[in-house]
């Protein structure tokens, strides 16, 4: 038999899940909705993957969680390899792209710049305090213009002039762009302008500062939008790599780290057929109160984090008091 | 006791040992050590502030509260040459129109540089002080403040390599505890000692050429380990030297900036504020002494801070050096410091191993 790792990226927006072979070729894949439910997305993606794949002649060795939910699902998993979701992207692009210099990321509520000189990374910088120019902006603005966010790209080609909008923030995009709405600017030269905007705020904010090289690689869900990626073309005057698997990186980057590493333990799929409950509560043993999150299964404790010293350690394998 | 106060200073690291050691030898007044800052603390001083001040102005007025309430009646505090000098001002005006009853010696008040000025703020605190006694304790304040520096350069430099967890900080905390209590030089002197043999005999496991990251940024958050929610430690657990050349001694004690901002004149022309020659010059040491990464903090709207940031960018850029920002308010939320931390020990360690 085989070996096979797994690795799953749950973002704020969505989930991702792959699983490679030695060679890192994969083998199943799948992108999913996490519709504010970490645990029930990533057992929905399971058994996509589960679908997908060849239990015969391979078997997963080891589990990677990456993502901003990857200690809730890494408990969940049992992963023997949790890892941020920014090596995780340098790790899976670099594989990719070997000679890579500069990677774009812009996921739903996070967007990242990474600089590689000689296949490793050596600066980032990640958005800070605002999410203005992600994801969730753009599909929201679609939402208003009433068209698929998906149908975004093929819209913002058709400009010929895209409208000037409001770049630095959020709150300002949004009332610069009601105003241009009524003031009869046509749908696609918003949309286009909108693109510009997300591909400056950018610019100006994460890649602030930082000396961007090709190959430039852009990747994460929005990399998915031909309009904003012929954006950052004509911002950069660069050609910009998007690779058909641009939104999966993430959880490829972590399969290939769990893969690398030693720690060994055979995933099963039976994990979707068990219940997982979160529950929070505080601690109460200093005026800190630390909010400690506790992760049962089938009702008993696996794992708890939040507690800031040893106070608030609890006891794993403790059953569920209802 | 009559006219003798009972005074307390916000908390702020450990320089509230100093602070104990110096009003109750020194000035001769009661010392009321301030209450371990925690979240109900930066809480409340963040309700009772204003939404845009900087967040040591919330934690110090948190922290005041919590002074006031542990029983002390008189408040010290610092001047500064940033916001700072005008932090005491505001904060009396808060805490009096919320009801509370205190003294406040506000140290912005007397700051005309004058010996004279300074004995008379003391002096409110202690009516009967000696001026001989203080100057004298003051001596072995600046003493004390120095070493408790040194001793917390040494813990952040070694306590990610101890072979049996823990130790590193059992040692500085006894240490600590000996300094609450001492009442002579001559046993902070002893305390210091016993402390330096005690952590040179701890067992560490550190590899030859060891991950080194300096910390810049601004002053209170940059030390202060509950502001910046254990940074420092953070780092240091995960296998990583950890410096900072900032601190009391070295910016109040030491300071030449004079000579330091020629040492960065191309960097720039001009001081920036109370802590950005100091930073710059330490950002540039740490570059050119092959550092593997810097880590800049400070608070949110720390106008000096953000005026040197440009200059850290110039400085990566030439030293090929990888800086990471972090900005902190009234969140207290770990899990966004922890992504960044580790996708930066990630990067420093992969690229130390590839360079």
């Amino acid at each position: 038999m085989k070996e096979a790792y797994l690795g799953i990226d749950i973002g704020s927006i969505s989930t991702k899940g792959v699983i490679i072979d030695e060679d890192n070729n994969i083998l199943a894949s799948s992108y999913i909705w996490t519709e504010g439910n970490p645990l029930g997305s990533a057992k929905k993606l399971l058994g996509i993957l589960e679908e997908q794949f060849d239990k015969e002649t391979y078997q997963i060795v080891a589990t990677g969680t990456t993502g901003s939910a990857r200690n809730l699902v890494g408990a969940m998993v049992g992963a023997t390899m949790v890892k941020n979701e920014i090596t995780a992207h340098a790790i899976g692009t670099t594989t990719l792209y070997p000679d890579v210099r500069t990677i774009l990321e812009i996921g739903g509520q996070d967007s990242k710049i990474i600089l590689v000189e000689n296949g490793v990374a050596i600066d980032y910088a990640m958005n800070t305090l605002c999410a203005a120019g992600t994801g969730s902006f753009l599909s929201s603005q679609a939402k208003r213009l009433g068209v698929e966010v998906e149908e975004f790209g093929d819209i913002a080609l058709k400009s010929t002039h895209p409208t000037q909008i409001a770049a630095r923030c959020t709150v300002f995009a949004e009332s610069d762009l009601v105003h241009k709405i009524q003031m009869g600017h046509p749908k696609e030269d918003i949309i286009a302008g909108l693109c510009k905007a997300v591909v400056s705020n950018y610019l100006n904010n994460v890649g602030k500062g930082k000396k961007i090289l090709s190959p430039v690689v852009f990747q994460g869900g929005v990399s998915k939008n031909i309009g904003v990626t012929a954006a950052f073309k004509e911002a950069l005057g660069c050609d910009i790599i998007v690779d058909e698997n641009g939104h999966l990186m993430g959880a490829f980057g972590v399969a290939i780290l769990a893969g690398r590493s030693s720690k060994r333990k055979v995933f099963d799929f039976s994990v979707e057929d068990m219940e997982f409950k979160t529950r929070d509560t505080n601690c109460g043993r200093c005026p800190n109160n630390c909010e400690i999150i506790c992760v049962y299964r089938d009702g008993v404790l696996i794992d708890s984090w939040g507690n800031r010293c040893d106070r608030g350690a609890i006891k794993i394998g403790t059953k569920l008091a209802n | 006791m009559n006219g003798v106060k009972k005074v307390s200073f916000p908390s702020f690291t450990h320089y509230n040992y100093a602070f104990k050691y110096f009003m109750e030898n020194g000035v001769g007044a009661r010392y009321i050590m301030p209450p371990q800052m925690t979240l109900r603390t930066l809480d409340r001083g963040t309700k009772a502030s204003p939404d845009y001040v900087c967040t040591p102005f919330k934690t110090t007025l948190g922290s005041m509260m919590d002074c006031l309430e542990a029983g002390a009646d008189t408040i010290f505090m610092s001047m500064g040459l940033c916001r700072l000098g005008y932090y005491g001002e505001l904060q009396e005006q808060i805490l009096r129109d919320m009801g509370y009853q205190f003294d406040f010696v506000n140290l912005s008040e007397y700051s005309t540089g004058k010996r004279r000025d300074y004995i008379k703020a003391l002096k409110r605190l202690n009516p009967r002080m000696s001026v001989a006694k203080m100057m004298l304790v003051l001596a072995e304040t600046v003493k004390l403040v120095e070493q408790l520096d040194e001793a917390e350069a040494m813990y952040y430099k070694n306590c990610g390599f101890e072979k049996v967890k823990g130790s590193c900080k059992t040692a500085i905390k006894r240490y600590h505890t000996a300094v609450e209590t001492a009442t002579t030089g001559r046993e902070l002197e002893a305390a210091y000692k016993k402390f330096k043999k005690e952590f040179n005999d701890i067992e560490l496991d550190k590899p030859e050429n060891p991950l080194k990251v300096g910390v810049v940024g601004e002053f209170l958050t940059a030390q202060d380990a509950f502001s910046n929610l254990d940074v420092e430690q953070k780092l240091a657990d995960m296998g990583v030297e950890v410096y900072r050349y900032l601190n009391a001694t070295s910016r109040m004690f030491h300071y030449k900036g004079k000579n330091l901002q020629v040492e960065t004149s191309e960097y720039c022309k001009y001081d920036m504020g109370p802590t950005s020659t100091i930073n710059i010059w330490a950002a540039k040491n740490y570059a050119s002494h092959s550092f593997d990464g810097i880590v800049h903090i400070k608070s949110a709207g720390c106008t000096p801070e953000i005026d040197i940031m440009p200059v850290l960018h110039n400085i990566s850029e030439d030293y090929k050096i990888p800086v990471l920002y972090l900005t902190y308010d009234s969140q207290t939320s770990d899990t966004g410091l922890a992504t960044r931390l580790e996708a930066f020990y990630d990067m420093i360690s992969m690229r130390k191993k590839v360079l």
